[in-house]
């Protein structure tokens, strides 16, 4: 099996594997609880969350757990609002992943007034565009660290900086659920991250919200996470999870090189295909994890699956079938549309890949595209 | 005071002397749909009663009852002893929660009296309950033309009181009018073909066509769900599976590029006939409507049907595309089929098939190609699923 999927999610390590056993098993109480164990286990909590603040160049009190990246980025955007007088302009970037994007189109059923900001063809957002459409109504600005489907990277701290200059008021939200360990911290107010992406369990995420910023809980109940997040603390989750980031941490610099150096393979092994289209930035300007590409003249999905039964697991960059062409929102927004967004492939990796696997996917890559082709509509 | 569903039949009282193996398969079928809640079924006077179902699964019965062929409609009924005030009082409560809904409605006593030895006739019954029932609420009134609730009285061995009568399928019992096998795709069209068949009293087994590896397990799935979901009405479906990947693939290479899809077709036909006959089935079943694709012109479908001997029907065939999508919506299909995969029928598609096929052309551009190999390793390789 050669696992290029893991925008979508990763396997566990070792460490979050043994942190979650550990604390199912052996210290399972319930960290709101009076006894002695239990405080030991509130203690442990704290240190896993100022683990992961202090990545995020965050202090503690700013982080709160949630039980994935899209309670994050609800928890965000209604949140904040909700904390706020009256209606205003809400912005997203065109390519905001569905938890951004719908919770936005809920809004914009409300009545706040939604607009979109467009993206450049690599996905990235741009910064004029948002600068016009920033108006001093403008309540909440939503915008992806990285994009999930062709690894564009926002410059986030010229957007918060442009933010604070034409409506101060106006709070910056970002998903970082793709970006978190792989980029360095950026300033705002609000950024969300998952637990699952990083090797660690799915059902653990974290928002982050900057000191000051009012943000109404989601779920009420026992005043968990300072009140903004109720619900029996999901201890062996958050250990897992700081268990990753403590691991990534350690290694960024490592894990970053193994992953370029499995994207640049392949990228150069798929550059002997002809008609491929790189979809987003350059190698040296996207997140190192995220390659996409087309192959045109061949079906995404029909391709996906003769990989897959290859063992070689990749995501299309669209959910197409013969009658639904063109429905792919993001890559829409970038204007990559007709055969170009038929033929695209999403690769991402992990440091558990290596450019021997590059090397054997792009073999099998070759392969089935040969075949396809011959078949391409004629 | 017994609850009991009183089910009324269709056609069958056409049938003359076949009338009792109609009846008898309609019970079946009943008793089949009614697996695990323990019904006593009878069959009465043109009428089929179903006793004996706990109050729990009152709700569940009457739901798989509404997809038994052969049904007209269902009443959920009391059955009471025909003492007299019996009945009234029986009425009375059953009216209650109506008139607590709509305590301003309209209202008719309908009685039938299949006892002539009853001690009223009809029009006496409704005359007397009519006025009982406006004694006991005062607010109703009587509406002998459009009434808003229709209090039906039957006196037969017992009293048997009901307002509601909930539609049936209608059409004739699953299993009276022998077998065939539907062409299954994943789209909108094909369930319901199967679907209005097995209406008219076929059993269904059923040919899909995929493309492995080029298809997905999902599509595959989404197939057998599509399956499971007319056998809801249809009974238990024998799903054959063939894979049809070479077969394509050699039509893309050896054959004229617009002609493909029809001969695809063509072959599709070919391998679907005898896993037909092999069933002891009798004919074939599709999806197909006039005009709604390129294979599907009159010219196309001549150059299908050639390919096989079977009687192929297509029930669709004179429908919209609306027309489909509304059955396919009522019978709870459509959600399934529009699950975006990709098919065999859309993994390799020409960009302009000839919508005007001549048949002597394809037989030729069929016969400079010796199928016949893949054809028997395509049947050996199907894999058969009881869906049910």
């Amino acid at each position: 099996m050669i696992y290029f999927d893991n925008s979508a999610t990763t396997a566990c390590i070792p460490a979050a594997v043994e942190a979650a056993k550990k604390y199912m098993t052996e210290r399972y109480f319930n960290p709101a609880a009076a006894y002695a164990p239990a405080v030991q286990l509130e203690k442990d909590v704290s240190s896993a969350r100022a683990v992961i603040a202090s990545n995020m160049g965050a202090d503690p009190s700013e982080l709160i757990f949630t039980s994935c990246g899209t309670e994050s980025n609800n928890t965000a955007i209604f949140g904040s609002l909700k904390a706020m007088r009256g209606k205003g302009r809400v912005i997203i970037s065109a390519v905001e992943h569905p938890s951004v994007y719908e919770a936005a189109m809920d809004l914009k059923e409300q009545g706040w007034d939604v607009r979109l900001a467009p993206v450049d063809i690599t996905g990235k957002v741009l910064l004029n565009e948002l600068s016009g459409l920033l108006s001093p109504d403008t309540r909440l600005v939503s915008c992806m660290h990285v994009n999930n489907e062709s690894g564009a990277v926002n410059d986030i701290d010229a957007i918060y900086a442009l933010i604070k200059r034409t409506a101060p008021e106006c709070l910056l939200h970002v998903d970082g659920v793709q970006a978190f360990m792989r980029e360095a911290p950026v300033r705002c107010d609000m950024y969300s991250v998952s637990g699952h992406k990083l090797h660690a369990p799915k059902g653990v995420g974290a928002l982050y919200i900057r000191k000051g910023v009012h943000v109404k809980p989601y779920l009420l109940g026992g005043g968990q996470e300072s009140g903004f997040r109720s619900g029996t603390t999901n201890a062996p989750s958050i250990m897992a999870f700081s268990a990753a980031v403590a691991d990534y941490s350690e290694h960024r610099a490592e894990y970053r090189e193994q992953i370029l150096a499995v994207k640049k393979r392949l990228l150069s092994d798929l550059s002997r295909i002809r008609d491929v289209k790189l979809n987003g930035p350059d190698i040296d300007h996207a997140a190192a994890h995220i390659l996409n590409v087309s192959f045109m003249g061949v079906r995404g999905e029909v391709l996906l699956n003769a990989l897959s039964e290859k063992g070689l697991y990749v995501s299309t960059g669209s959910a197409c079938a013969a009658h639904k062409r063109g429905r792919n929102r993001i890559l829409n927004a970038m204007g990559i549309t007709g055969e170009r967004q038929d033929g695209a492939i999403r690769f991402s990796f992990s440091h558990f890949n290596t450019p021997d696997e590059a090397d054997r996917a792009a073999a099998l890559i070759e392969e089935q595209v040969n075949i396809l082709r011959r078949f391409r509509r004629r | 005071m017994e609850r009991v569903l009183l089910v009324r039949y269709t056609e069958i009282h056409l049938k003359g002397l076949n009338r009792p193996y109609f009846e008898r398969a309609l019970v079946d079928n009943m008793k089949r749909s009614l697996r695990g809640l323990e019904p006593r079924i009878e069959r009465e006077h043109g009428r089929i009663y179903v006793r004996g179902i706990a109050e729990e699964n009152f709700g569940e019965a009457l739901d798989r009852l509404t997809r038994v062929f052969g049904i007209h409609s269902i009443s959920p009924a009391v059955a009471v002893d025909k003492d007299w005030e019996t009945v009234v009082s029986a009425a009375l409560e059953l009216m209650e929660p109506m008139v607590s809904e709509r305590p301003n409605a309209t209202f008719k006593v309908l009685a039938r009296r299949s006892d002539k030895r009853y001690f009223m006739n009809s029009d006496m019954i409704n005359k007397e309950l009519g006025g009982r029932v406006l004694d006991r609420f005062p607010t109703l009134s009587v509406d002998v033309h459009k009434p808003e609730i229709k209090l039906s009285v039957e006196i037969r061995d017992m009293a048997y009181i009901y307002c509601d009568e909930i539609p049936g399928p209608s059409g004739m019992p699953t299993g009276t009018a022998g077998k065939a096998s539907l062409l299954i795709s994943g789209g909108i069209d094909s369930p319901v073909a199967g679907y209005m068949m097995a209406k008219r009293g076929l059993t269904l087994s059923a040919v899909h066509f995929y493309s492995y590896p080029y298809t997905s397990v999902r599509a595959r799935d989404k197939v057998v769900e599509l399956t499971k979901l007319v056998s809801k009405y249809a009974g238990e479906i024998r799903l054959f599976l063939v894979p049809f990947t070479d077969i394509q693939m050699t039509i893309y290479e050896k054959c004229p590029s617009k002609e493909t899809t029809v001969l695809m077709r063509r072959l599709m036909m070919r391998i679907a006939e005898r896993i037909a006959r092999s069933e002891g089935a009798m004919a074939l079943i599709t999806g197909e409507s006039l005009g709604q694709v390129a294979s599907q012109t009159l010219e196309a479908l001549c150059v299908t049907n050639d390919a096989v001997s079977m009687p192929v029907f297509r029930p669709l065939i004179g429908f919209d595309k609306d027309e489909i999508m509304d059955i396919a919506r009522r019978i709870g299909t459509y959600e399934t089929s529009i699950l975006p995969y990709e098919d065999c029928c859309t993994v390799f598609v020409p960009k302009h098939p000839v919508t005007k096929p001549k048949l002597d052309e394809l037989r030729a551009s069929e016969a400079a190609v010796d199928f016949s190999e893949m054809i028997e390793k395509a049947i050996e390789n199907t894999e058969l699923m009881i869906v049910r």
